[in-house]
C-alpha cells in the first residue's frame, strides 16, 4: 500500500529537449540535391532519390502515366531484367519501394548500413536507365488498370475519387483519381514513359536523400559515384491546380443494398505554401485531426454512428481538398451528415476554444519525433524540404512553430478556411435508403448516380 | 554475405511484482520519448461460444473511462500530452499501448494502472450500448462493406474445426455482439483482466530504477487474481484437414482473389522458424519464385503473398493470397498456388540465403520504432516467458538448414491439409 492519490493526473516531469538530428545538404554540380542525415541507433540505411515526376506533370488524356512509369521501373534497366535486379538488390537482404503522388516520385532503397555501397549503384540504374521492355511492359500497365478496377469497387476508394470529382470537376488535374482512368492509361506504351523519364527524371531539381548510420565522407563519396555523372535538365511542366469557389451540393452513388455509406464533405482547401499552413494544421486537428477531435466525440462516441471519422487538408503545390471522411451504418446517414455540416460550421463561426488550440499544439508539438522513428520516415520528410522548397531548417524549427500559433490566428484560419456554404457532399451508399433521409436538409442540389 | 550481428540489440531487464505482474524495462536514450505497453493474456480465443467478439468489445469498454478517469479521458490526456495510444484484440491476446514524451511517463502508468485496478466502478450500460454501435460499424466497414471483406471468417470455419478457438474471427458475429451484457464485461473483467495474466513493457528514454518504482506504485496494490481459466474447446488438431476444403463466393469483387490456407505448427514450436523460413524464400520480394512464376512469367496473379501467422494455439494458419485477373484462369491461378506450396521442397540454398537477409533487415527496421520496441518485447514476455528472446530471434533463422525447410515441406504442405476460398466476381 502506499499514499498515492489516483483521483489526480501525475505531475509531469521535467521535458527533455528534442533535436531533429543534423541535416547536411549541398547541391552537386549536376543540379541534384544530396541530403545526409545522420542516425546511428540501429545499423540501418535509407537510400532516397526525389524526383520532380509526379502526376501534376501529367495531361489529363495521359493521366496515370507518372504511376505507371514509376511501377514499370522494376521491369528492368539498361544492364539487367527486373528479375536479376531484384536478385541484386534483394540479395542484399535490401528492400525497395516506389511511390508517386502528384508532385513527386520517390525511388527509396533500405538496407543494413554496410551494404549501401552495393545498395546505392542500384538504386542508380533503376533510376537513370530504366529500359521498360517491350515484353515486361504490358503486365506493368494491366496491373494498374487492375488497381482501377479495384478503386472502383471499393466503396471507400470509390467516394474519395467521386468527391475529387465532384469537386473539382472531371477535366480539372486534381478532379482525376492519382492513378488515372481507365481511358487515359489503356492506351499508354514504353514510348510515353521513356519520354516522360527523359523531361522528369533529371538530376535538376531532384534530390537524394541518405539517412542513417553513416560517415558523411563516404556517404558523399558513394553518391558522388552512383549519381555524380548524372545529367540532364526538366522540361517545363504543366500549370498546378487552382479551384474557383465552389457552390453546395450532393452526389449520391447508388450501391443497392450497401450496409453502409461512404461519406466525404468538404471543399476547396490549401497549397501547401500557404501562409497560414501552420494554422490550419491545427484547426484540422481541433476539427476531425484526432480521436478527442469534435467530430469523432461527435458521431463515433456520442451518437455511434461510426467506427471513426477523421477530416483531412491534404496539402499539394496546388491547393488540395479540405474533406471529411467517415463511413456510417446506412440508417443514420442523413443525421450524421447533418452533425457533420453542424461542426463544421459551428467551429468556422465560433473558432475553437483556447484550451482545445492548447491541446493541439501540445499534440503536434509530442508527436513530431515519433513520425521521425525510421530512417524510411526521415529520408521521406527531408524529401519535403526538396518538393515544396522548404526552408533547409524546417524540421529543426517545426515544434517552435506549432508553438507560434496563436487561438486568434486559429480562429481567423477558421472563418477563412472552413466556409461551410460551399461544402460538397458524397456519399457511396444504398441511394433507396439514403436518399429520403436528407430530404429537407439544406445541402445543395442533390444528383443521384448511376 | 553476412552483415551485422548476431549481437545483442535491446538491453533489458525484468522484474515480477508480487502481484504476479510481469514488468520489462528496455531503456533507449536517444529520443526523449517512452512507449508503455500492456499485453493481457487474452484474445478471440478465450471467448465462451455465444460471445464471439467479447474480447474486442472489451477492449472499447477499457476507453470509456475507470474509477478516476473519465470517458474518453485517457485518449484526452495522452493526446493533449503530445502522445499516441490505442490498443488492438487478437486471437491470442490484448494489447494497449501509448507513446508519450518521457517525461510523461507517470501520466501513462497512472491511466494503465486506474483500468487495471478500477475499470468497473465506471461501467454503464450507455457505455455499452454506445461502444456496441460502434463496433458493429468497424464490422460493418471492414468485413460487410468491404470487397473480400469476410475472407478470415470463411478460411477461418473452414481451417479450424468447430470446437478449436481459432474457428472464429476476432470481430465476431453480428448476433453475439448484439447479445452481449454489462455482466459479460464484469465477469470478463474479473476473470482476465488481472495482474497476474499481464506483462507491462516500457521503453525509451527512462531511468530503470525510478521507472520500476513508478510501477509499484501504480500497480502494486492491484490484487492478483484467480489464474485465468483453460482456452474453451479443444485447442489440439493434427496437421491435416482430411482434403482440400474449399469454397466459391460469388461475389461483388472486381477480380477474382483465392486465399489458400494449411495448418502449421504454431509460433510457439523450433518447427515455426523452419516454416517461417520456406514461406519467406519462395514469397517475399520481386526476385522470390512465387511472385516470379504467378506475377512475371505466367501473369496470373496481380500481387501474391505468403505468410504464417504468430499464432500459438495447437496449429497457426500459413495462408497465401493471390488477386487475379482473368476469371476464366482462375482454375490455373489455384493449381499454380498448390503447386508452389507443395514445391517447397525443392527450395535451395541461395533462396534460403535471401529469406535470411531480408528478414533481418525487416525486423531492424521495424525495431526502429519504439513502440514497435516495447510490443516485440511484450509479445516474447507473453508468449515464451522470455523477452530477451527477441535479441535471439532477429537472428534465429540463420539456425535452419535447408534440409530443415524441405522436412517442413513435405510433412505440412500437402492437399490434404489444404483450406482454398476462392472469390469470383458476380456477373454484372
Amino acid at each position: 500500500m502506499n499514499d498515492l492519490d489516483r483521483s489526480a493526473r501525475p505531475a509531469s516531469g521535467g521535458i527533455r529537449p528534442y533535436q531533429f538530428p543534423d541535416l547536411v545538404s549541398r547541391r552537386l554540380e549536376s543540379g541534384l540535391e544530396l541530403m545526409l542525415v545522420q542516425k546511428k541507433d540501429l545499423p540501418m540505411v535509407t537510400a532516397l532519390v526525389v524526383l520532380d515526376a509526379g502526376e501534376a506533370r501529367v495531361p489529363l488524356e495521359r493521366g496515370g502515366l507518372a504511376v505507371l512509369t514509376g511501377d514499370a521501373l522494376e521491369a528492368g534497366t539498361g544492364s539487367r531484367s527486373g528479375l536479376e535486379w531484384a536478385r541484386a538488390l534483394e540479395r542484399l537482404g535490401a528492400t525497395s519501394g516506389v511511390s508517386t503522388g502528384w508532385d513527386s516520385t520517390t525511388v527509396a532503397v533500405s538496407s543494413q548500413a554496410d551494404r549501401l555501397d552495393e545498395a546505392l549503384p542500384l538504386l542508380a540504374e533503376m533510376v537513370r536507365s530504366p529500359s521498360f521492355p517491350e515484353d515486361e511492359f504490358p503486365r506493368y500497365k494491366r496491373q494498374c488498370l487492375g488497381t482501377i478496377a479495384q478503386r472502383a469497387m471499393n466503396p471507400g476508394a470509390l467516394a474519395s475519387d467521386e468527391f475529387a470529382r465532384f469537386l473539382y470537376g472531371a477535366h480539372a488535374l486534381y478532379g482525376r483519381p492519382l492513378g488515372g482512368r481507365e481511358e487515359s492509361l489503356a492506351s499508354v506504351e514504353t514510348v510515353e514513359c521513356r519520354a516522360f523519364v527523359e523531361s522528369a527524371y533529371v538530376p535538376h531539381g531532384a534530390g537524394l536523400v541518405l539517412v542513417g548510420d553513416l560517415d558523411a565522407g563516404e556517404a558523399e563519396a558513394l553518391a558522388r559515384k552512383s549519381f555524380g555523372d548524372w545529367a540532364g535538365r526538366p522540361a517545363d511542366a504543366v500549370g498546378e491546380a487552382a479551384l474557383e469557389e465552389t457552390e453546395s451540393g450532393v452526389l449520391l452513388v447508388h450501391r443497392p443494398g450497401a450496409v453502409q455509406s461512404e461519406i466525404r464533405i468538404g471543399h476547396g482547401g490549401i497549397r501547401r505554401d500557404a501562409p497560414d499552413y501552420f494554422a490550419v494544421q491545427i484547426l484540422n486537428l481541433v476539427l476531425g485531426g484526432s480521436f478527442t477531435s469534435r467530430l469523432n466525440l461527435n458521431l463515433r462516441e456520442k451518437n455511434g454512428f461510426t467506427y471513426g471519422v477523421r477530416s483531412r487538408f491534404i496539402t499539394r503545390r496546388g491547393a488540395g481538398p479540405f474533406v471529411v471522411s467517415t463511413a456510417v451504418e446506412s440508417a443514420v446517414t442523413g443525421a450524421a451528415v447533418s452533425e457533420i455540416h453542424g461542426e463544421i460550421g459551428a467551429l468556422a463561426n465560433d473558432g475553437p476554444t483556447g484550451a482545445e488550440v492548447e491541446t493541439a499544439i501540445s499534440y503536434l508539438s509530442g508527436v513530431f519525433p515519433l513520425k521521425l522513428e525510421t530512417t524510411g520516415q526521415i529520408a521521406a520528410q527531408a524529401a519535403e524540404i526538396i518538393v515544396y522548397g522548404l526552408e533547409q531548417d524546417y524540421y529543426h524549427r517545426y515544434r517552435e512553430r506549432i508553438r507560434d500559433v496563436s487561438l486568434t490566428d486559429v480562429g481567423e484560419t477558421a472563418g477563412t478556411r472552413l466556409r461551410p456554404a460551399q461544402l460538397r457532399t458524397v456519399i457511396v451508399g444504398d441511394a433507396d435508403v439514403v436518399a429520403p433521409q436528407l430530404e429537407g436538409k439544406r445541402l445543395g442540389p442533390i444528383v443521384r448516380t448511376p | 554475405m553476412t552483415g551485422v550481428g548476431p549481437r545483442t540489440l535491446i538491453d533489458l531487464d525484468t522484474h515480477t511484482l508480487d502481484n504476479g505482474l510481469e514488468v520489462v524495462l528496455a531503456p533507449d536514450p536517444s529520443v526523449p520519448v517512452v512507449a508503455v505497453n500492456i499485453w493481457y493474456g487474452v484474445g478471440s480465443r478465450n471467448e465462451a461460444p455465444g460471445r464471439t467478439g467479447f474480447a474486442h468489445l472489451f477492449e472499447h469498454m477499457m476507453f470509456q473511462g475507470s474509477a478516476h478517469v473519465p470517458k474518453n479521458g485517457h485518449f484526452e490526456l495522452i493526446e493533449r500530452a503530445g502522445g499516441s495510444l490505442n490498443a488492438t484484440t487478437w486471437f491470442d491476446r490484448t494489447n494497449y499501448f501509448e507513446t508519450l514524451p518521457a517525461h510523461e511517463l507517470d501520466l501513462a502508468l497512472w491511466l494503465e494502472s486506474d483500468r487495471m485496478g478500477w475499470m468497473l466502478p465506471a461501467m454503464t450500460g450507455d457505455k455499452l450500448e454506445n461502444q456496441r454501435d460502434v463496433v458493429k460499424n468497424e464490422r460493418r466497414q471492414r468485413y460487410d462493406n468491404q470487397p473480400y471483406g469476410d475472407w478470415d471468417e470463411r478460411v477461418q470455419s473452414l481451417l479450424f474445426p468447430a470446437d478449436h478457438p481459432y474457428h472464429h474471427t476476432v470481430i465476431g458475429s453480428m448476433e453475439d455482439i448484439s447479445a452481449a451484457t454489462l455482466d459479460d464485461v464484469h465477469d470478463f473483467f474479473a476473470t482476465f483482466y488481472v495482474p497476474n495474466n499481464a506483462v507491462l513493457t516500457i521503453c525509451g528514454d527512462i531511468d530503470p530504477a525510478a521507472a520500476l518504482e513508478a510501477v509499484v506504485r501504480y500497480f502494486g496494490e492491484i490484487p492478483a487474481g484467480a489464474s485465468p481459466p483453460s482456452i474453451p474447446g479443444n485447442p489440439v488438431l493434427s496437421f491435416d484437414t482430411g482434403g482440400t476444403l474449399r469454397q466459391d463466393v460469388s461475389a461483388q469483387v472486381p477480380l477474382p482473389r483465392i486465399y489458400m490456407a494449411a495448418r502449421v505448427p504454431p509460433f510457439t514450436t523450433e518447427a515455426f522458424y523452419a516454416g517461417q523460413a520456406a514461406v519467406t524464400a519462395a514469397t517475399t520480394g520481386r526476385s522470390s519464385r512465387v511472385h516470379d512464376r504467378l506475377v512475371r512469367k505466367e501473369r496470373l496473379a496481380k500481387s501474391v503473398s505468403c505468410s504464417t501467422l504468430p499464432l500459438t494455439t495447437g496449429a497457426t494458419m500459413l495462408l497465401m493470397v493471390a488477386t487475379g485477373y482473368d476469371p476464366a484462369s482462375v482454375d490455373a491461378l489455384e493449381r499454380a498456388m498448390a503447386d508452389e506450396l507443395d514445391g517447397l521442397t525443392s527450395l535451395q540454398q541461395d533462396e534460403l540465403d535471401r529469406a535470411v537477409a531480408v528478414t533481418e533487415t525487416r525486423t531492424l527496421s521495424q525495431l526502429q520504432r519504439v513502440g514497435s520496441r516495447a510490443d516485440l518485447l511484450s509479445m516474447f514476455a507473453t508468449l515464451f516467458k522470455d523477452p530477451r528472446r527477441l535479441n535471439r530471434d532477429l537472428w534465429r533463422l540463420r539456425d535452419v538448414s535447408l534440409d530443415e525447410v524441405h522436412a517442413w515441406a513435405a510433412e505440412y504442405m500437402s492437399p490434404s491439409n489444404r483450406v482454398v476460398v476462392r472469390y469470383l466476381p458476380e456477373a454484372p
